[in-house]
């Protein structure tokens, strides 16, 4: 398994019959097995781009390569998760897990991946149980699972974490990094949450709604990436909220719903959706 | 029980904090309250007959009391007559249902699934749904070559609405993620089929059937009193024809057993087959 190259050029996207642009001109590449964020406010079109790059859904026009080729549909050679884990309740762990494989023709890997994808998500002692008897972050487990099984060498992330708790989305966070680039998987990763993206990844491309574009590109280089406390991962982490807000600053069109930026409520760092402060 | 419920279950009560024995009580005292319903039942009629017995314009139809139904019940049942004009019944209506869970559920999937086939078939539909199927005894009659095709036919038309209306409403409600990642898994159109949708609305197919089933059981009786000279309906007729109201009675007695224990059957079947859960 290595990860693959994907490339995004001059993707632009209308909804309802081209009244409402969501997304403008964007062009972008990953490198085989880097994780990328693509962070900015609610709207900005960043599941949109996402359901692009992973052929769920066709742009109005530009196009996506994943390893120079054309993609115009979705595969299992690169898998997206939700932010619900969209198991299949009338299957077991094991029968969600091995569902990639069999859709492919590849029934005969089965009984040998599905029990190692399980445990490279901790869940051995669980392939028989009904997925409904399992915790949220048990299941958001058995969905990485299930989309690791074919083997994909992307993996797109949709807020995969954000209906967890706090302490089930660190750890979920820190073995998703750490498969990825243990198996050499590339990854891009859709988030609200800065701190998320700083923890998980190398670049966050920031992007400003209205229509949604790139507004920056933010390095992120730490040695370190499980320690919180450090020097370096407080001037990282300000440096994309930085350019987060400035993102959202000049998104912001008066809409039905406004939503306050950081700086229409000061200093005060509260954690909204809306609005996700550094920790 | 929900927090609302002021009085206590007397069950509950009883039973202390042994869920088995709670259970077991609360079987016990629904059995006990099924026990109270038919005997109030049975005394209803009984007091019918015996107002009929003495009112002399209805004295003729004294047969149709309890005791001598019963009686007769007894005798029908011991000589095979019971069984005798059931079995044709019970073969049409499960030709007809054959017939109409044929034509439904692909149907319901199809209205369910395809937006534009649904706002076409709406209201035809739904015109189609309110005429009685009885109305469409004299063309029945002169479209097949047997009675038994036209009985057929009858109960087809009438049992093929509920399941095509439920088929098509639980589609809808099926979570469109479960189709996104299939997709993103590799689903061929026949996987999407059998390994997604038809489990995910198995339950919804079943309800149906049961709604259908009793519909079907309904429009038979009428529909056996066309030229047909075997099954309950026709029974029926010819209990009236010849006087005997005791053999009508029971006849009435065999058909609303038999729809109890049909749509039993159909209860179990769905709550053995279900995937979603009670809490
Ligand atoms: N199916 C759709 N039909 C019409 N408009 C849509 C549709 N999906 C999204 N949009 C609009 O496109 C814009 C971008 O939506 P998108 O879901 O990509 O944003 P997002 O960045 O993922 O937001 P969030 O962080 O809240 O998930 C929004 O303004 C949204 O209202
Ligand atoms: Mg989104």
């Amino acid at each position: 398994m290595k990860g693959a190259h994907l490339a995004v050029e001059k993707i632009c996207h209308t909804y309802r019959r081209g009244r409402q642009q969501a997304l403008s001109d964007i062009d972008l590449e990953v490198k085989p097995g880097e994780a990328l964020a693509l962070v900015g406010r609610s709207g900005c079109g960043k599941s949109t781009l996402l359901h692009i790059m992973s052929g769920l859904l066709a742009p109005t026009s530009g196009k996506v390569f994943i390893d120079g080729a054309r993609v115009e549909a979705p595969s299992p050679r690169w898998v997206v998760m939700f932010q619900q884990p969209s198991l299949y309740p009338w299957m077991t762990v094991a029968q969600n897990v091995a569902l990639g494989l069999r859709f492919t023709g590849r029934a005969n890997e089965i009984a040998s991946r599905v029990p190692e994808m399980l445990k490279l998500v901790e869940l051995s002692d669980y392939a028989n149980r009904n997925v409904q008897d399992l915790s949220g972050g048990q299941q958001q487990r058995v969905a990485l699972a299930r989309s690791l099984a074919p083997s994909p060498e992307i993996l797109f992330l949709d807020e995969p974490f954000s209906a967890l708790d706090a302490f089930t989305r660190g750890s979920l966070q820190r073995d998703v990094r750490r498969i990825a680039k243990d198996l050499g998987i590339t990854l891009v990763l859709v988030t609200h949450d800065l701190p998320e993206a700083v923890t998980m990844v190398e670049r966050a491309v920031v992007l400003a709604a209205n229509p949604g574009r790139i507004s920056e590109i933010v390095p992120i280089d730490l040695e370190n990436r499980d320690d919180l406390r450090t020097p370096e991962y407080a001037k990282a982490r300000s440096r994309l909220a930085a350019a987060y807000e400035n993102a959202a600053g000049r998104g912001l069109r008066p809409t039905a719903e406004p939503a306050p930026t950081l700086r229409s409520i000061g200093d005060r760092q509260t954690q909204t959706s809306a609005v996700p402060a550094a920790r | 029980m929900s927090s609302t419920d002021i009085i206590a279950d007397p069950a509950d009560m009883a039973a202390g904090s042994d869920p088995d024995r709670t259970g077991r009580l609360k079987a016990a005292r629904s059995l006990g309250f099924a026990i109270l319903g038919m005997a109030l039942l049975l005394a209803a009629w009984w007091v019918g007959g015996y107002a009929v017995q003495n009112n002399p314009a209805t004295t003729a139809f004294a047969d149709f009391a309890p005791e001598p139904a019963l009686t007769r019940l007894g005798e029908m049942l011991s000589s095979g007559e019971a069984m005798q004009m059931t079995v044709p019944s019970l073969q049409r209506v499960l030709q007809g249902m054959v017939i109409a869970i044929a034509i439904g559920v692909p149907v319901g999937i199809l209205v369910g699934r395809f937006q534009v086939l649904r706002e076409v078939t709406n209201i035809p539909f739904q015109f189609l749904r309110m005429i009685s199927p009885l109305s469409w005894m004299p063309i029945a009659v002169m479209a097949f070559a047997t009675w038994d095709g036209a009985i057929v036919f009858l109960i087809a038309v009438a049992a093929v609405w509920p399941i095509l209306f439920s088929t098509a409403a639980g589609l809808r409600r099926v979570d469109p993620s479960w189709f996104k990642v299939a997709r993103n898994l590799g689903a061929r159109p026949w996987h999407m089929l059998f390994v997604i949708i038809l489990p995910a609305i198995s339950q919804d197919i079943l309800t149906g059937i049961r709604l259908a089933l009793g519909v079907a059981w309904i429009v038979l009786v009428p529909a056996e009193y066309l030229g047909v000279t075997s099954g309950l309906g026709y029974s029926i007729n010819d209990a009236r024809d010849t006087l005997e109201y005791d053999r009508l009675a029971a006849t009435v007695v065999i058909i609303g057993v038999i729809g109890f224990l049909l749509d039993f059957a159909c209860q179990q079947a769905i709550s053995k087959l279900s995937w979603h859960r009670e809490d």
